[in-house]
């Protein structure tokens, strides 16, 4: 539960010929995790060379590839689509060879359809843009070009050029501003370009274009309008294409893939002229199984055994072994870092604070309520392993905020008729005078005790971690100083409660003084400091530095109420506006107009709450995250362990 | 001065105490947020890069947290 699954080192030996038999029982046993071979100069290597590839598998990469150009193609994506029932891989095999060539040609085919299709378009497009700014011009294109003795200039314009050569000209206005057009006889053509280029004059090229612009503009809408609607029917169809094959060409992708992987495998092990090794990893509940199953898959001739871990050198693959509610909560821890195989899993300590943090935070149960009807509602839409992963979190985080809701009395921002708040009362007057605010120092005194406590559990791991990883006087040291650092904020607590009286703490201020001033307490409180001052510098003077960390840590807890009191005084603004400023003046004097501020206000009131939940979800989940990730894991998680990633694949599609 | 009632003077004492809080949440955020801003950048870049670290670069972002943490304190303790 608090430690990762057990993991074994296996070996596999057999010879060459056995490779196929071996790679395949490998892959459908799922659980062999496999330590790559690398080539090294070192004695004990001598001798091994990197596996090459199993034979098929050069033409069964070129098939995958193709495939995925089709699925690509017309965007068939595995994730969306539960399978109605798996094909068998031979039936499958035969398929690949018969059915996918012609699949693969239809949509081939329409493919090129299309993109012929969209340069069409593309270029009639081109040509509109090209004859727009002549829409407007009462002249046939014709009289525009073609001319032996004259020059015709066309182009914006912004003031009319002064020209002292004959010339013809026609001004039209068009959207993009106003277009003049100069003919001009040719021997006179330089001076007019440079007079126009003075005048910030921007040519138009005269479209080819014959008749009048503003019908050949019509006839070529109308005839892109024809293209449209043929790419239109080319995506239907591949639409439809899409809908008959996708669990077909999902299946083959799995199947290509699986016999991919499978031929390159022996690129991962170690091989010999006439045998091969591999090295890896598996559960080691499954070790029986696994050496049974070796043997029986080729007759014998396979040879898998046990090896002895190597703590230093090896690096062992996690996966974690949890409960069934923390699961979920390997997202989060994922989300930071795997933890190491040797560290303390404190998966199941977060799937349980993560929630009542949260709950702390958005203690509503309406607010809850709709969390909870997200998390719910959101499971037809988002399938992933991942997002179930997290729809899950958000659901216990719902259920939390209920039960806090009605430890806080809250619906809404309002207070529950007849349920008196077991914790301090977090409701605000807002809108009316009096009433009894917030009871900030007992909530505050609250989160500087789920700090301590959060803390010292932290710490608690830290010793135990440091206990199970290190070795010799540096773990004795290592120990202690993750003592001295809970000794110091103890004893910075007893010190403080020696001198003032604060609610919810034990009162030691009534104790007599015995020297300087300070009473048996606070001589207490100072010694446990100055203590764990002394074993925190035994193992590192440089952690001097971090002891500020004690007080600002603790305090860190107080977001808890900020972010928590800053949600209910949304949730009252809301309340007041919505029914104290627009619905209740209008019920009072009842009036036609007044209906319409009465909705206005009901407006108010579901924008605001909703707003408010969605605050509340992203403040209470990130600042209940980030107490752990820094306040929680800085005292004792490392992380960074590897991924358990058995060699094998878990087949939606197809079945053997 | 002489003019001033006991009760306005409540009433302006407990005005600066809000104004008081106001300045240590405001201030204090401001201060955080200008703290975070190059950190944050940094770190967003290096988890870009590096999908491991993000724990470690949420760790740095949010270093500077502990300055409007004690701002938040301070306007509650001044409040209530």
């Amino acid at each position: 539960m608090f430690t990762p699954e057990d993991m074994s080192k296996v070996l596999v030996v057999a010879p060459k010929d056995q490779i196929e038999a071996v790679v395949k029982k490998l892959y459908s046993l799922n659980l062999f995790h496999i330590e790559d071979y690398v080539e090294q100069e070192e004695e004990e290597y001598e001798g091994y060379k990197i596996g090459m590839p199993l034979p098929q598998g050069s033409d069964t990469s070129r098939d995958l590839l193709k495939l995925r150009a089709v699925t690509n193609a017309i965007a068939v994506q595995g994730d969306g689509v539960s399978p109605r029932g798996r094909i068998e891989s031979s039936r499958l095999k035969s398929q690949i060879e018969q059915d996918l060539p012609s699949i693969e040609k239809e949509v081939e085919a329409l493919l090129e359809r299309r993109s012929k299709l969209e340069a069409e378009a593309k270029e009639i497009e081109q040509l509109i843009d090209s004859l727009e700014p002549f829409a407007d011009v009462p002249v046939d294109l014709d009289l525009l070009r073609g001319y032996e003795n004259l020059a015709v200039f066309a182009g914006f314009i912004s003031a009319k050029p002064e020209l002292d050569v004959p010339h013809e000209e026609l001004t039209a206005a068009s959207r993009s501003g106003s277009l003049l057009i100069l003919w001009v006889p040719a021997e006179h053509r330089n001076v007019v370009e440079r007079k126009l280029l003075d005048t910030q004059f921007q040519a138009v090229p005269i479209p080819d274009e014959s008749g009048m612009a503003q019908d050949r503009v019509h006839y070529y809408k109308g005839k892109l309008s024809d293209v449209e609607k043929e790419i239109e029917d080319v995506n239907h169809s591949l639409d439809n294409l899409k809908g008959k094959h996708q669990e077909f060409l999902l299946a083959c992708d799995e199947l290509l893939t699986a016999e991919v992987e499978m031929a390159e495998a022996p690129l991962r092990f170690a091989t010999t002229e006439n045998a091969f090794l591999a090295e890896g990893w598996i559960p080691s509940e499954d070790v029986h199984k696994f050496i049974e199953g070796m043997s029986v898959a080729t007759g014998g001739s396979a040879y898998a055994t046990e090896l002895d871990i190597d703590m230093e050198k090896d690096t062992v693959p996690v996966e974690y072994d949890n409960l069934n509610f923390a699961q979920p909560t390997e997202f989060l821890m994922d989300i930071y870092s795997r933890p190491k195989y040797t560290e303390i899993d404190p998966t199941l300590m977060v799937s349980i604070i993560f929630p009542i943090f949260f709950g702390l935070i958005l203690g509503d149960v309406c607010y809850g309520l709709l969390v909870l009807a997200l998390a719910l509602g959101l499971r037809k839409i988002i399938t992933g392993d991942e997002g179930r992963m997290l729809l899950k979190i958000l659901r216990n985080a719902g259920i939390a905020s209920i039960i806090f809701g009605f430890l806080f009395s809250e619906f809404l921002g309002f207070p529950i008729p007849g349920v008196d708040p077991l914790l301090p009362n977090r409701h605000l007057a807002i809108g009316h005078a009096g009433g009894h605010g917030p009871a900030v120092p007992e909530l505050m005194m609250m989160t500087v005790w789920i700090g301590i406590l959060h803390i010292t559990l932290g710490r608690i791991f830290g010793i135990v971690n440091h206990a199970r990883q290190d070795h010799g006087k540096h773990r004795t040291l290592a120990v202690l100083a993750n003592f001295g650092w809970l000794l110091v904020m103890y004893g910075i607590l007893v010190a403080i409660l020696s001198m003032f009286a604060l609610p919810l703490m034990p009162d030691l201020t009534g104790w007599p003084v015995v020297a300087a001033g300070l009473t048996l307490p606070a001589f207490i409180g100072l010694g446990m400091l100055i203590l764990g001052v002394l074993f925190i510098v035994r193992d590192s003077a440089l952690e001097i530095v971090e002891l500020p960390t004690i007080l600002s840590h603790v305090l860190s807890y107080a977001r808890i109420v900020g972010v928590g009191l800053s949600s209910v005084a949304i949730a009252g603004v809301v309340n007041f506006i919505a029914i104290g400023m627009f619905i209740e003046p209008q019920l009072e004097h009842f009036t036609a107009f007044g209906v319409v501020i009465i909705i206005v206000g009901v407006v108010v009131f579901l924008v605001g709450h909703i707003f408010n939940t969605i605050l509340g979800m992203l403040g209470g989940g990130l600042q209940s995250m980030r107490l752990h990730y820094v306040e929680f894991f800085t005292k004792f998680y490392k992380g960074g362990g590897k991924k358990y990633n058995p060699f094998g694949m878990i087949k939606k599609f197809s079945e053997d | 001065m002489a003019d001033m009632t006991l009760e306005m003077v409540q009433a302006s004492q407990l005005g600066m105490k809000a104004l008081g809080a106001g300045l240590a949440v405001g201030l204090t955020g401001i201060a955080t947020g200008i703290a975070e801003m190059s950190i944050g950048s940094a770190a967003v870049g290096a988890t870009a890069e590096n999908k491991d670290i993000f724990g470690l670069a949420l760790l740095f972002t949010v270093i500077p947290e502990t300055i409007v943490i004690f701002g938040l304190v301070v306007a509650l303790l001044l409040l209530f």
